[in-house]
């Protein structure tokens, strides 16, 4: 689209008066188009910001269990009470919240990457198996070594790394193929959560509100700890993915192009898939394998806002899907308490079999 | 079907592609032979070290007393007999779950046929109060049932690109919705989730009494299964030549999943969710006998049973004392030949 525009400037190629003239007309309805969907994404950035303070409000004002005066939830929320009002809402509802908002977040950032290098929606990190990777490393620390000081997050990103590379190196031969990524990383996420599986087994009784966090997901039992961790990783994360935003957007132009433009694309490939790695395993490493959320956050921002700035706005598409799921987790009639990775991945999987089903004609890839 | 599955538009001879009978009564003798001696060393190994001429005598001895004799004949025997029924039926419904969809990834646990089992097992407990083996595979049955039918319209009709992975796609997502499903049924309730969290892994230990409740249904499995060979032979020509040959092809392809259901059913029912076997079983029957149903069904009811028996024994020496359970020990074998699988050139689109 930007190289589109560039070529035809005015002044790059100064042809006949009525070529010119309609050249002209039409990048004016280009620009005009542009700034429509610029106006378009602002407008959608902020309804869904709207949409995630009233979710956090929601979130911290109804909380699930325990009571607490309204009249306490503001100065409590900024630490100013003491007691039991203290302890509802800054010590459990904000921390839980912000949780899964950030969370949410990067694990929207995490497949917003992946689906942006591989163009296919199906390969997220939890697809190809990053988030199994993730949640072996880090469950492996918690069970034998859980004193280590942020030993938790730097297994799972080790384990995730681990993984990333496994299913990298085992799905080249001869250029990578998306479907065999897909397939590798299925086969491995399985020995992944077998692993895990495993070692929960032997963990015991005492130990399954752990074990629900680290194999279906849960933002039960956040602290202050695991939201400042999510926090400077996301900031990270974020600050990485900017300045990979030009070497993603020349490589969605075709490597060829990409490489034209004065791209490394071998380069930019490695660091983006580290970074989506990094930071699904981040997040997994707090709130453990949320299903599904790196998967649809994508394709619901690229139906937001068109598939060239869905990239921007996945984390915020994650942050509402995850802070969401949370709020119905803790208070929906009937179902709740369950662990918010029981929802995402209820509403999650059907819309993955969606995804498997369209048809869209001619399409190959 | 296979991976370099016979073009329809060309189909082999087939005497000529058929394995030879003699070869193929070899190749059964074999299996039989390791078979027997996997038997041999589940009974014989274990973390309690119990000496062979001690075995020997207890065998010997049905009626013996003695803290030995008790571990043989109400732990170790029991369970061989499990592995080897449930590998079995693992193993035959691999096989006949490939060769039926032309899937060479097709295993009732990657398809999520044994999560609906599973599924429906956690509903029963749950709303009918069932308890018992018995109730457990009528449950299994028909969760499994429903499972592959939804997993089969779904995984036919995908745009991924290509049927094998529209159909592991499919089982996957199917998998995880019934997994959350699961997860949501028990999760108020902490005895059933824990006892769940115990089944789910997979494992023989201490199932001594499921054994006679489920290998009637087993048996019946394997017996429906084997004649099937020839069908399976046909089938694998394409539709249109098994039609003219006078097969028809609906039914015989209904009641080849059917048999595959049951005895996926009767497997997860007794021992929970194994994952791998069947697709392992299948493909090494298959390297071992060719193409011909008639030699490769019974051969991966063998290699299903001691691939099974053996993942038990290493899962049980690995650690000095505790042990890993079946299931993992077969997602630790299986996982690598699926990935080596997955990466065959002709298997995904390139």
């Amino acid at each position: 689209m930007e190289l589109l525009i560039r070529s035809t400037a005015p002044g790059s190629t100064p042809g006949s008066a009525p070529a010119s003239a309609l050249r002209t007309a039409t990048l004016a309805r280009l620009l005009a188009d542009r700034r429509a969907r610029s106006r378009r994404t602002a407008l959608t950035v902020a309804v869904l910001t709207v949409l995630l303070l009233g979710l956090l409000a929601a979130s911290v004002l109804l909380g699930g269990v325990g009571r607490v005066d309204p009249a306490d939830v503001l100065p409590a929320a900024f630490g100013m009470r003491t007691g039991l009002a203290d302890y509802m809402i800054f010590r459990i509802r904000m921390p839980r919240a912000l949780s899964a908002l950030l969370s949410g977040a990067l694990f929207g950032l995490a497949g917003a990457l992946y689906q942006r290098l591989i163009r296919n929606p199906l390969a997220t990190p939890d697809i190809v198996g990053i988030s199994a990777g993730a949640g072996a490393g880090a469950a492996t620390v918690l069970l034998l070594a859980p004193a280590l000081p942020f030993g938790t997050p730097l297994a799972a990103v080790a384990g995730s790394l681990v993984l990333l590379g496994l299913v990298y190196a085992l799905s080249l031969r001869g250029g990578l193929n998306t479907y065999r990524l897909v397939l590798v990383g299925i086969g491995l996420s399985g020995v992944c959560t077998a692993y895990t599986n495993y070692l929960f087994s032997l963990a015991d009784q005492h130990s399954i509100a752990v074990a629900m966090r680290w194999l279906i997901g849960s933002v039960n039992g956040a602290d202050w700890t695991g939201v400042s961790t999510l926090a400077v990783g996301l900031a990270v994360c974020v600050l990485c993915a900017a300045r990979l935003g030009r070497p993603l957007g020349s490589m969605s132009l075709g490597d060829d192009l990409a490489t034209g433009l004065g791209t490394s694309v071998p380069a930019a490939r490695v660091a983006v898939l580290a970074l989506g790695a990094g930071a699904a395993a981040l997040a997994t490493s707090v709130v453990g394998p949320i299903g599904f959320v790196s998967l649809i956050s994508g394709p619901i921002a690229a139906r937001l806002v068109g598939a060239d700035r869905a990239f921007g706005l996945a984390p915020f598409v994650g942050a509402v899907l995850v802070l969401g799921a949370d709020v119905l987790a803790q208070n929906a009639p009937l179902i709740s308490p369950v662990p918010t990775g029981v929802l995402t991945a209820l509403l999650g999987a059907p819309y993955f079999v969606w995804l498997i089903l369209r048809r869209r004609p001619g399409a190959t890839s | 079907m296979y991976a370099t599955s016979p073009p329809a538009t060309s189909p082999p001879p087939p005497p000529l592609a058929r394995t030879s009978s003699s070869r193929g009564t070899a190749l059964v003798v074999t299996a039989c032979a390791v078979l027997f001696l996997a038997v041999v060393a589940s009974i014989a190994l274990g973390s309690r070290d119990i000496s062979p001429p001690e075995v020997v005598r207890i065998l010997l001895h049905p009626d013996g007393t003695g803290y030995n004799s008790h571990v043989l004949w109400t732990e170790r025997i029991p369970r061989t007999l499990l592995g080897l029924t449930v590998g079995a039926a693992l193993g035959a419904s691999g096989l006949m779950m490939q060769a039926l969809t032309m899937n060479p990834l097709a295993d009732p646990g990657i398809l999520g046929v044994e999560q609906g089992a599973a599924m429906f097992v956690v509903l029963g407990i749950l709303f009918l109060d069932i308890t018992g083996v018995t109730g457990y595979f009528w449950l299994a049955l028909a969760g499994a049932g429903i499972t592959s039918a939804l997993v089969y319209l779904i995984g036919t009709r995908t745009n991924a690109g290509s049927s094998t992975l529209g159909l592991v796609l499919a089982g996957v997502a199917l998998a995880a919705v019934m997994s959350s499903l699961i997860t949501l049924l028990v999760v108020r309730d902490e005895a059933v989730y824990a006892h769940l969290r115990f089944w789910s892994v997979g494992q023989l230990t201490g199932r001594a009494k499921v054994l006679d409740e489920i290998l009637p249904f087993a048996v019946a499995g394997l017996l429906l299964a084997l004649p099937f060979g020839r069908t399976l032979n046909v089938l694998s020509m394409g539709e249109d030549a098994a039609r003219g040959l006078g097969v028809r092809v609906e039914r015989a392809q209904l009641l080849g999943a059917a048999v595959a259901v049951l005895l996926c059913a009767a497997a997860t029912a007794a021992v929970g969710p194994v994952a791998f076997v069947g697709l392992v079983a299948a493909h090494c029957a298959r390297m071992l006998a060719g193409a011909d149903h008639r030699w490769s069904l019974p051969l991966s009811m063998a290699c299903g049973a001691i691939l099974l028996i053996g993942a038990d024994i290493a899962g049980r020496l690995v650690l000095g004392h505790g042990e890993i359970q079946v299931g993992v020990m077969t997602a630790v074998v299986g996982t690598p030949f699926f990935v080596w699988l997955a990466r065959r050139r002709n298997l995904v689109r390139v």
